[in-house]
């Protein structure tokens, strides 16, 4: 926290002609990245996520084992679980990472922007020369650049493992899929950033970006005909996508579209709801 | 899976998963000792941290420190 303080201080006597708004967001992200480091959230969020990839398929692979092994089955029971595609593992994984994953990472960026609102911090920087959205916009960096690490750490993971054990799985459809859930989370990491600077209490914030994500997939998935185009429904096209068994590619591409035009809209709002509330206090 | 199961085949494949869990229950030991202070006793989050597989350090290391 001094650290990045003093640097903001350095940046903010400087300003003027000397700074410009680019280098003092490329500040900002540097701090965000710092304080990443710091709670070691860089650290242990994708190892969650690698540890929840590779589970998935081991724990495939060995449930019928483990099915013989702790269960107390009559004995000569027969047990017969057909071993799944590998296709069909992958789509597992990425809906552990859909209600897992997703609570890790917003339980982790809960009070971004509220806990730097109590503790001060926020005042501090705001009455420096950087724009509410640089500040909103750093964040957000910060947040996507953990997701899409983790994501794509605990994805190849577990399509590594899959390959081993249960087959192989084409790299082109491991890589569509993982672009469109990225979208996805990354979707939800804005809510998430939207709600933090909206409500005050963390907890209150990461419950109803949980609530909304999962409203948001319900919708598209109970009405895929209306809201096909709608961010909730990116989650269901990366699944059919790890199985290569895409049936609308033209929805998908409005999904993806809708998603970029939402996250602009919920960034937007929490800059405005952040410059609106540090000219009140 | 009609071949009779070793524990030896299973080493490779379990191995990583194993070192993941343990990195993470080292850096929450670890970032538990530091602290200051926790959110409740300190010997609580190290039973938590040491005897709940993955779970115990995740819950440390978002509920677990009080920032200053």
């Amino acid at each position: 926290m001094n650290d990045s303080a003093k640097t903001l201080n350095v940046h903010g006597r400087f300003e003027g002609r000397a700074t410009t708004g680019w280098v003092r967001y490329v500040v900002m992200v540097q701090k965000e990245v710092l304080e990443l480091a710091r709670s070691y959230k860089l650290l242990w969020v994708p190892l969650v996520f690698i540890l929840l990839g590779m589970m998935q398929p081991v724990s495939t692979y060995y449930m019928p084992v483990i099915l013989e092994r702790a269960g107390s089955l009559p004995e000569g029971t027969v047990i017969d679980i057909p071993m799944p595609q590998g296709a069909e593992v992958l789509a597992q994984t990425l809906q552990q990472f859909g209600t897992l994953g997703v609570l890790v990472l917003v339980l982790a960026f809960m009070g971004t922007v509220s806990g730097e609102r109590m503790s001060g911090v926020a005042a501090i920087i705001m009455v420096k020369p950087i724009s509410p959205l640089a500040y909103i916009g750093s964040k957000w960096t910060a947040m996507l650049l953990l997701t899409w690490g983790s994501l794509t750490a605990g994805y190849l993971g577990s399509w590594y493992y899959t390959g081993l054990l249960i087959g192989e799985v084409p790299l082109i459809d491991v890589c569509r899929s993982l672009f469109v859930y990225g979208l996805w989370l990354s979707m939800v990491m804005v809510i998430a950033l939207l709600l933090s600077t909206w409500l005050r209490s963390p907890a209150a914030a990461a419950f109803a970006t949980f609530g909304g994500a999962l409203v948001l997939t319900l919708l598209a998935h109970l009405f895929p005909a209306f809201l096909g185009w709608t961010p909730g429904s990116l989650s269901g096209y990366a699944y059919q996508l790890a199985a290569s068994s895409m049936e609308d590619s033209k929805m998908l591409g409005y999904a993806v579209a809708s998603t970029l035009v939402g996250a602009g809209v919920c960034i937007s709002l929490s800059a405005a709801l952040l410059s609106k509330s540090s000219t009140d206090e | 899976m009609n071949e009779p199961f070793v524990l030896a085949d299973l080493i490779p494949v379990l191995a990583p998963i194993f070192v993941i869990q343990l990195i993470l229950m080292i850096i929450a030991l670890v970032l538990c000792a530091k602290a200051e202070r926790t959110r409740g006793p300190k010997w609580v989050w190290v039973i938590v941290i040491v005897l709940i597989n993955i779970f115990g350090p995740i819950a440390f290391f978002i509920g677990g420190r009080r920032s200053e």
